[in-house]
């Protein structure tokens, strides 16, 4: 046990896209409730500058909240080769849904593509299952 | 010959598909993509006959679902996107029974592209016009590659078709404008892919109007006016252009006025249609069913009184759940605790819940009443509408002991 787990892990503010993703929802098709859903969904990929500034490792667990939910994903690095630092990007899932605001200035359309979270590593934290996301 | 199948897993509704079954199962699908394999093999987690968790047969669950929708002042009515035409027209009728809030996924997805066209508002096309016509294809907000992975090789960029006989190394071009470099931008290349920045969507789309007016286009966030015209100038030179539409773009606009005055200036200088990118195998069915009903191609309450159908975003599956207005809801082939923001639907859970679906989901792991029904396209047939609104037939393939949700619809219909 050293020093560094009793200091915070650092904390920063991201903008979540969504995106489809045709592995998960192969997944889906087969099982919502398997381990393949859960690694394919429970994933948020970031940027590289975002993934030094949390002091993370590519595939180490990270908790994203905000005021609507937390989950527990895999923080990917994006293989998008253009930064996009300050934009995550979360397939449509039970774990992104968790955390899409409901305001929708009475549209009946909640912001699926757009909203905030932060995001802070998670210590080695188990990613949230599907049926703790409830 | 073979005998050719539809896949359900989206609404391309691919009909070339073959397959070989063993002991009853689809054990191989040939021609389907990785997703409509896994929908025509069918899930692991079936859904099994509940009430209030106990397993029961099939007559006492349709019995309580019955009772829960006949005892509710304000059910809702939601999901019809894996249903077929059949079991759509029975589920507006018991809503219009029971004076229910009817709605889809449309209500928060293509709904607006979708009514604008069968108002005819937006000019339209079929998939088969796009293979043997479109030369000039915009994937808009929209990723195929994942979304609808037979769309680019069957119809809209890698086959030959009548009029492109030359296929996609000289005949079309197609054009990525997306927030992201999704696998569909990667495909159109580099010199095709427009970045925009989230929500500029219909700035970008008037300064394209701009520049194809042969006006100077200018954008809040410097994009290159270079670029901009030289992209006015291969749709002007378009004879056959589409756009398919996505969600990256629907969401991002605020009304669709901005893609009217895109597809007016496109239709003025070349030759433009739009293609909805529709996900569940027969969410226009749906839409094209009520419209015919009611005017309305979602987002309805039926007056339990008069039958009267009244329309607007207060009926909306999400406002109806955000304002707590419901007090029961069946849910036929959707995952709505999955779907949709979990703040909205939570209260799913606090209402009697009734869930038919082959398999079981977040939904169905919270209702109080489950019925598992037949595979659509697999287990059974009927009619479905591709997303260009084309019929399709429904062949079934192997046989189960579940009902359709069609007989199980008229059953509870004639319970209440």
């Amino acid at each position: 046990m050293g020093f560094g787990q009793f200091l915070a892990s650092p904390e920063i503010k991201l903008k979540v896209v969504t995106y489809r993703d045709v592995f998960q929802n192969t997944a889906q098709e087969t099982s919502r409730f398997g381990e393949e859903y859960e690694r394919s969904s429970a994933v948020i990929k970031l940027d590289l500058k975002d993934i030094a500034k949390l002091t993370i490792k590519d595939g180490e667990t990270v908790i994203v909240k905000n005021s609507s939910g937390k989950v527990v994903v895999t923080a990917m690095k994006s293989d998008y080769e253009e930064s996009h630092a300050g934009i995550a990007y979360m397939v449509n899932s039970p774990w992104s849904n968790s955390l899409v605001p409901d305001e929708t200035g009475g549209t009946g359309v909640p912001k699926f593509k757009d909203f905030e979270v932060t995001v802070q590593g998670a210590k080695g934290e188990k990613v949230t299952g599907i049926s703790e996301i409830f | 010959m073979s005998e050719y199948y539809v896949c359900t897993g989206c609404a391309l509704l691919c009909d070339d598909i073959e397959v070989e079954t063993e002991n009853g199962k689809v054990k191989t699908v040939h021609a389907a993509c990785r997703k409509g394999v896994a929908r025509m093999k069918g899930c692991i987690d079936s859904l099994e006959c509940t009430v209030d968790g106990e397993k029961t047969d099939v007559e006492s669950a349709i019995a309580k679902a019955a009772e829960i929708l006949g005892e509710a002042a304000n059910p809702l009515i939601f999901g019809h996107g894996n249903s077929s035409s059949e079991a759509q027209k029975l589920s507006i009728a018991l809503a219009k029974k029971v004076g229910a809030y009817l709605d889809d996924t449309s209500s928060f997805c293509q709904g607006p592209i979708i009514e604008a066209i069968l108002q005819e508002k937006l000019k339209t096309c079929t998939l088969d016009d796009i293979r043997h016509k479109a030369d000039v294809i915009i994937f808009w907000g929209a990723d195929p590659s994942n979304s609808h992975p037979r769309h680019l090789s069957r119809y809209s960029y890698f086959p030959r078709g009548k009029e492109r006989q030359r296929g996609w190394e000289e005949d079309r071009t197609a054009i990525c404008v997306d927030v992201r470099k999704s696998e569909t931008a990667i495909i159109c290349g580099d010199n095709r892919f427009y970045k925009i920045p989230m929500g500029e969507d219909a700035e970008f789309m008037d300064a394209l109007v701009s520049a194809l007016s042969s006006k100077v286009p200018k954008t809040s966030f410097g994009f290159d006016a270079k670029k901009i015209l030289e992209l006015a100038n291969v749709l002007k030179k378009a004879k056959f252009g589409v756009i398919c539409v996505g969600l990256g773009l629907i969401y991002s606009l605020k009304d669709l006025e901005p893609l009217f005055r895109l597809m007016d200036k496109l239709n003025e200088v070349s030759d433009f249609n739009i293609m909805p990118m529709v996900g569940q195998y027969n969410m226009r069915g749906f839409n094209q069913n009520l419209y015919e009903e009611t005017g309305c191609i979602n987002r309805v309450k039926y007056s339990p009184e008069s039958g009267e159908a009244e329309h607007g975003p207060e009926f909306s599956v999400v406002e109806a759940l955000r304002n707590k207005t419901v007090d029961a809801a069946l849910i036929i082939g959707s995952d709505p605790l999955s779907s949709l923001p979990l703040s909205v639907s939570r209260y799913l859970a606090e209402i009697p819940l009734i869930s038919i679906d082959p398999c079981r989901n977040l939904t169905s792991s919270r209702s109080n009443v489950t019925i598992p029904c037949a595979l659509g396209g697999v287990e059974y047939g009927g009619t479905a509408v591709r997303m260009d609104g084309v019929d399709v037939e429904l062949k079934k393939i192997i046989d189960t002991d579940n009902l359709p949700d069609v007989e199980i619809l008229k059953k509870i219909t004639e319970a209440i």
